[in-house]
Order: structure tokens, then C-alpha cells, then sequence
């Protein structure tokens, strides 16, 4: 159960990164940096102005969506027609420069942030819920809905969806390539800004935060098949239910080792991923 | 014409690359030299300034700095002054090591301080042995540091196999529980400690009914605490870092885990913040910590420097900076006693030190190169870390068993 409002939250992370890669095949190794800024984001609002980090993640997540487009514009755009190896560059290179301002910025300290609402327990009977996590999950459930939903159903969504399937036709179809892989990517940013906000109350924060959630955004992504917005947002689902009952049964120290195995299962055996299906 | 690729081959071009040898030779003669005739002496030292260490790292400086000033002060080691050359290894292992080998090659340090972690420490262990330089360890607890018997390696604070036993004293003392769960952190750190506890309970007649391990600054450990109440030990010894210790005792009164004794080995349980709303607030009362050193502690100077300290920084010093300013100590006087920057006879005069009153306490080497340093045991209660162990000492008795969380 535990492991099911943990994964809602992989899921919005995986989502991010799939949005990116599905729409601009850039593989996003800023993907971490990004949650540990959005991260910040609410917690300076909760520290300076004392907004609750339940609401801090809306401002924080629209500043990472300016943030992501910014980036996009500056850093991102004069790249992506260029090898990988330039691209992963990139996005390295950017996660470095995030982590390293953040902590000239703020220090390496670590910080939290302290709410009653992390402190409460609801009690079914024999089974106990954290007021905090269930919270997060709701959100993150309503964001995961949103998105899948705008994909499918909106005319911007349709847009995304063409790029994704054939970037090259796409624009002979009318479609502002440039605008809307600029507002993809900034959706993606901000769905990791968003994830990190909501994982903020449970977790503490330091500059290198983001790390473990670059790889894990990676494991998701295959997970669900590369570039599926659906497919990742069961992978994190599925994650996160992996890693709680791999904690339960085994014990904590094999559940980042059998993520991985999940990982390279999935690559060698069906590298579309488990819901995948196979691209042209 | 010589061709540039000919440097690269043998050969035709051996005689041009003796002679780029010999000018290298030449360069490196003249800086070494240049750092011999230095007026100030340079003491290295290797800290986590950046990375997920950052905090400690930074602790670590203020002491170390605190202890510089007073150096100097009173007119430095051997009519100069020391000077502080810090390699910050960015938390890393591999970091580590390059700073052994940046301070001792390049700067010709005569001895080095450091790291923070178990982790990092261990991977300079043979650097310093291999390149000959004496290393004082401030704080890092992990018992294999002094394995390799090198005669290099020096601790200025406690050891894990210290804690564990201070810890199982203690608890003999008050109540003799029979049962037992280890719950640390995967790394050299946690799994020193884990090891140490476990031959300390068994040898007191504890019986270990769980050991789970967990990977560091993950949001859930409900699973491993799950575990832990599922064998219903009567004691918990905590081996955790910073804020997972918030983390662990907020999800125990969630899933309301109710052992006699919260215990620890102090790190993420003994820094100031722990029992305040910064950090675990409510949820730390009736743990207990092991601690090496305290603002209150009964050792001549331990309130000035807790004064100065807190001039300096705005707020108390937890024992990290403390055994930095130690460790300084140490080196000083050993270079002092020496009358020489000379490794060989810096390690000697190390190895002789017996200070019998400073700040962090007497200070002596046995000859594995630890210092026995004396420990305490606290409680909070009331949201103060309270020192209930060992009697002569203690400012409260121990509330005994922690009342469990519906009654709290």
C-alpha cells in the first residue's frame, strides 16, 4: 500500500521524463536536478513565507515550467538535432550547474520541513496511512489523470502526439515544432518540479538530491516502454510497489538491486517495455 | 626535423624525451624546494566541503579553524605559523584518496587530517601508508580504520566497537533487556557498527532477533521498521545518518513500534537539531544517543570552545568540530615535541602524545593508534539531550521503558 503512494509519485517523475524523450528523443539527465529545484522552490516559500508545502508546489511548479522553457530556449533548442552524445552533454552538464548554484546558493545543508500533517496517522483497523503521503498521492493522482488526459484530448496533445510519432512530418502538417517541444519540455520540467514539491514533506533536502531520482526516472521510463506517458505512469506505479515489497520480504538493502534486475530484465527481454508497444 | 610524433615512440626519440624528463625533473626539484622554505607550515587536511556530507564537512573546518587561530595566537609551531590546506573531497572515496596524493605530492604537507566519513577514510588509509604520512582521524567511527595496523593511521574520537559497548554497559546496568535489533545504514558506517553491536550483545547474553539494513536518505522505511516489529525486540540500536533518524522515528510511531529502549550510535540521533522541530521533534523524546562530546562536558575548556564556537557560527557545536579542534591539537603539538616536519618523526611523536586534560579529554594512543576516549549516553527528555550514563556523570536517570506512542 506504502509502496503504491510512493509510486504515484515515481509516476509524475516518469511522466516528465517521458513526455521529453517521447516528443524530442532527448534523455533528460537533468531529470533529478530539476525535482531537486522544484524541491527547493517549496521550500523556500515554506521557510520564507511559511506557505504549505500542499500548496508551494503550485507556484513552484509553474516557476520550473518558466525555468523549463528558459532552458529550453537558451540551451536545449540549439542541440537537438545533434548527436546524442551532444545531447547527453547537455543535460549533464545542466544538472551539474543546477546542483552546484543551488548549494553556492543555499549552502549544503540539509533542510526540512516540519508540518503536523507528516505527523498524522489515519488507522484502518490493523493498517496505518500517513495523512501526508495519502495526500500526495491524491495530487499526484489528479496531475497523472490531467496529463494523460491533455495528451489525448486536446489539440496541443494531438500536436505532441505527431511530433512524437514522426518529427519530420509533423511540421509539414502545420505544427510549430519549435513552440511545442519548448512547452513539452517545460511540462516535463515542471511535472518533476511538481513530484519534487509533493515529495518534499517526506523526504529532506541537500543539492544532490535529485541523483537517485535520475536513475529511478530512467528504470520507470523502460519500465512503461520509452517515451509512453501512460506506459511510464504504470512503470512508476509498478516501482514503487517492487521496491516496498522487495523491502518487506528481503529487506531494504535488495530493493535498489532488484530494481535494476526489473531494468535489465525488461531491456533484454522486452526492450518496448512491459506495456510497450513495438515502434516502428 | 624531429617529428612531435616521436616523443610518443621509442626509439629515435628517446633522446628528447630524456631530456623533457630532465626538465621535469628540474621543475618539480624547484617546487619542492620552494616548499621547504616556506615561513608558515602547512597542515593538510581532507574534508567533505561540497556533496551529501557538505554539513559535517563545514563542522569539521569551523573546529579545525578554531583550533588554527589559537595556534597561531600563541606564536605557532616552531617560530611559524600553520597554515590550513584543505582538499575538499566532495564526499567521495576516490576524492579522498587524489587529496592524499595532491597535499602529500604537491603541497608536501608533513601530515594530514581527515576525512568526516568511514567511507572516505578507509580509502586513504593505505594512500597515507603507501606515501608515508601520518593521519589523524577526527571523528570517523568504523572499526576496520585501524585494521590494517598501519603505523601511519592515528583516531583522535571513539570507535563503533567503543559505542557498542558503552551502549550494551549501560544497558546492563539499567534493566538488562534480553532482545535485541540492529537497524543501520548500508554502508562502511552502518555495517561497522552493526558488527561491533553484534559481538557486544552476544558477549553480554543480548539476543540479536533482527538485523536490517537500509539504503541511506530513501522517504520510506516502513518496510524495514515492519520487520523490526515483527520480531518484537525489547532494544533498538539506530545506526543512521543525519535526517534518516527523523525519518525512522516518524514512520516508528506511525506503524507504532513500541520497543523498551530506542537506542543509537549516535550520528543522526546526536546532532543538536534531533530532538528540536527542525528535526524529529516529539517523536526523538526517551531515545538515546551515544556521545563523544557535549557543550556541558565536565573537560577543562570544553565551555569556552563552546562560547567561541558559538560567537563564530551562531550556534553549539556538536562533537564534530570538537574532535577537529582536537585532531589540530594533536598535530601541533606533535610537530612542537618533534622539532621537525619530518614524517617519520611527526608519526613518532604522535604515538607518544598523552595529554591528560583538553577540551574532547585525556588524549592517548594505544598501539593500534586509537585514542580511549571516554563516552557518554544521553536521553532526550524534554527535548534536551540529557546525560544518563555513566553514573558519575549522569545529569537525569532514564526513563525506562519509553512509554509507547498511543500513551505518549
Amino acid at each position: 500500500m506504502d509502496g503504491l503512494l510512493t509510486g504515484a509519485l515515481y509516476a509524475l517523475i516518469g511522466m516528465g521524463l517521458a513526455l521529453i524523450f517521447g516528443v524530442m528523443r532527448i534523455v533528460n539527465f537533468a531529470h533529478g536536478a530539476f525535482l531537486m529545484l522544484g524541491m527547493y522552490a517549496s521550500w523556500v516559500l515554506f521557510d520564507k513565507y511559511q506557505v504549505n508545502p500542499y500548496l508551494a508546489f503550485i507556484p513552484g511548479g509553474l516557476f520550473l515550467f518558466v525555468f523549463g522553457y528558459l532552458v529550453y530556449q537558451s540551451l536545449i533548442r540549439p542541440i537537438r538535432n545533434r548527436s546524442d552524445f551532444m545531447q547527453i552533454l547537455m543535460t549533464t552538464g545542466i544538472s551539474l550547474i543546477l546542483v552546484d548554484s543551488v548549494q553556492l546558493k543555499f549552502g549544503a545543508d540539509y533542510h526540512q520541513t516540519n508540518i503536523e500533517l507528516v505527523n498524522r496517522t489515519l488507522r484502518v483497523g490493523s493498517f496505518t496511512l500517513n495523512a501526508a503521503s495519502l495526500l500526495s498521492f491524491a495530487i499526484a493522482g489528479v496531475l497523472i489523470i490531467g496529463l494523460q488526459q491533455f495528451v489525448v484530448r486536446t489539440r496541443t496533445g494531438e500536436a505532441l502526439r505527431a511530433i512524437a510519432q514522426n518529427p519530420s512530418v509533423a511540421p509539414l502538417m502545420g505544427i510549430n515544432v519549435t513552440r511545442i517541444q519548448g512547452f513539452s519540455f517545460a511540462l516535463g520540467i515542471m511535472m518533476a518540479g511538481i513530484a519534487g514539491g509533493l515529495l518534499l514533506p517526506a523526504l529532506y533536502l541537500f543539492p544532490s538530491v535529485g541523483e537517485d531520482y535520475t536513475l529511478k526516472a530512467f528504470v520507470i521510463v523502460v519500465l512503461g516502454g520509452m517515451g509512453s506517458i501512460e506506459g511510464a505512469a504504470i512503470g512508476g506505479l509498478v516501482l514503487g510497489v517492487t521496491e516496498s515489497i522487495t523491502s518487506l520480504y528481503l529487506g531494504n538493502e535488495w530493493a535498489l538491486a532488484v530494481d535494476f534486475v526489473l531494468f535489465l530484465l525488461v531491456l533484454s527481454l522486452k526492450p518496448s517495455g512491459i506495456f510497450g508497444r513495438q515502434r516502428a | 626535423m624531429r617529428r612531435l610524433d616521436d616523443l610518443f615512440l621509442l626509439g629515435k626519440g628517446d633522446n628528447m624525451r630524456s631530456k623533457i624528463f630532465a626538465v621535469w625533473i628540474a621543475v618539480s626539484l624547484v617546487f619542492s624546494v620552494a616548499g621547504v622554505c616556506q615561513d608558515t607550515i602547512k597542515i593538510g587536511i581532507v574534508a567533505p566541503l561540497t556533496g551529501s556530507q557538505a554539513a559535517f564537512g563545514e563542522a569539521l573546518k569551523n573546529g579545525y579553524v578554531i583550533a588554527l587561530d589559537e595556534i597561531n595566537a600563541k606564536g605557532g609551531v616552531l617560530g611559524k605559523k600553520i597554515e590550513l590546506d584543505i582538499y575538499d573531497d566532495q564526499s567521495k572515496p576516490e576524492q579522498a584518496v587524489q587529496g592524499v596524493s595532491k597535499l602529500v605530492d604537491h603541497d608536501h604537507v608533513p601530515i594530514l587530517l581527515g576525512s568526516f566519513s568511514s567511507e572516505s577514510t578507509m580509502a586513504m588509509v593505505p594512500a597515507v601508508t603507501q606515501h608515508q604520512v601520518p593521519l589523524i582521524i577526527p571523528i570517523a567511527l568504523a572499526d576496520n580504520l585501524l585494521d590494517s595496523k598501519s603505523p601511519w593511521v592515528f583516531r583522535v574520537g571513539a570507535s563503533s566497537a567503543d559505542y557498542a559497548r558503552v551502549t550494551v554497559a549501560f544497558l546492563k546496568d539499567n534493566g538488562a533487556p534480553k532482545t535485541m535489533a540492529i537497524v543501520y545504514e548500508n554502508t562502511n558506517f552502518g555495517q561497522s557498527s552493526m558488527k561491533a553491536m553484534t559481538t557486544a550483545a552476544q558477549a553480554a547474553g543480548i539476543k540479536l532477533v533482527a538485523a536490517e539494513s537500509y539504503e541511506a536518505k530513501s522517504p520510506d522505511y516502513r518496510a524495514v521498521l515492519q520487520r523490526v516489529k515483527r520480531a518484537n525486540p525489547e532494544v533498538i540500536y539506530f545506526c543512521s545518518y543525519l535526517l534518516d533518524a527523523t525519518t525512522l522515528m516518524r514512520q516508528s510511531q506511525e506503524i507504532d513500534l513500541n520497543p523498551k529502549y530506542y537506542t543509537s550510535a549516535g550520528t543522526g540521533f546526536a546532532i543538536a537539531e534531533f530532538p528540536t522541530s527542525k528535526g524529529a521533534g516529539k517523536n526523538a523524546e526517551y531515545t538515546y544517543a551515544v556521545m563523544q562530546w557535549l557543550p556541558t562536558a565536565r573537560w577543562a575548556g570544553s565551555s569556552q570552545f563552546d562560547a567561541e564556537y558559538f560567537k563564530r557560527y551562531n550556534s553549539h557545536p556538536t562533537h564534530h568540530p570538537m574532535s577537529a579542534y582536537a585532531a589540530l591539537q594533536v598535530a601541533a603539538r606533535a610537530i612542537n615535541s618533534a622539532k621537525s616536519t619530518d614524517s617519520t618523526k611527526l608519526r613518532d611523536a604522535i604515538r607518544n602524545t598523552n595529554l591528560s586534560m583538553t577540551p574532547f579529554g585525556p588524549i592517548r594512543f594505544d598501539l593500534t593508534g586509537q585514542n580511549q576516549h571516554p563516552l557518554m549516553i544521553t536521553q532526550v527528555q524534554g527535548g534536551q539531550f540529557r546525560v544518563v550514563y555513566p553514573p558519575d556523570v549522569a545529569e537525569s536517570k532514564p526513563i525506562i521503558p519509553a512509554p509507547e506512542w498511543s500513551k505518549r
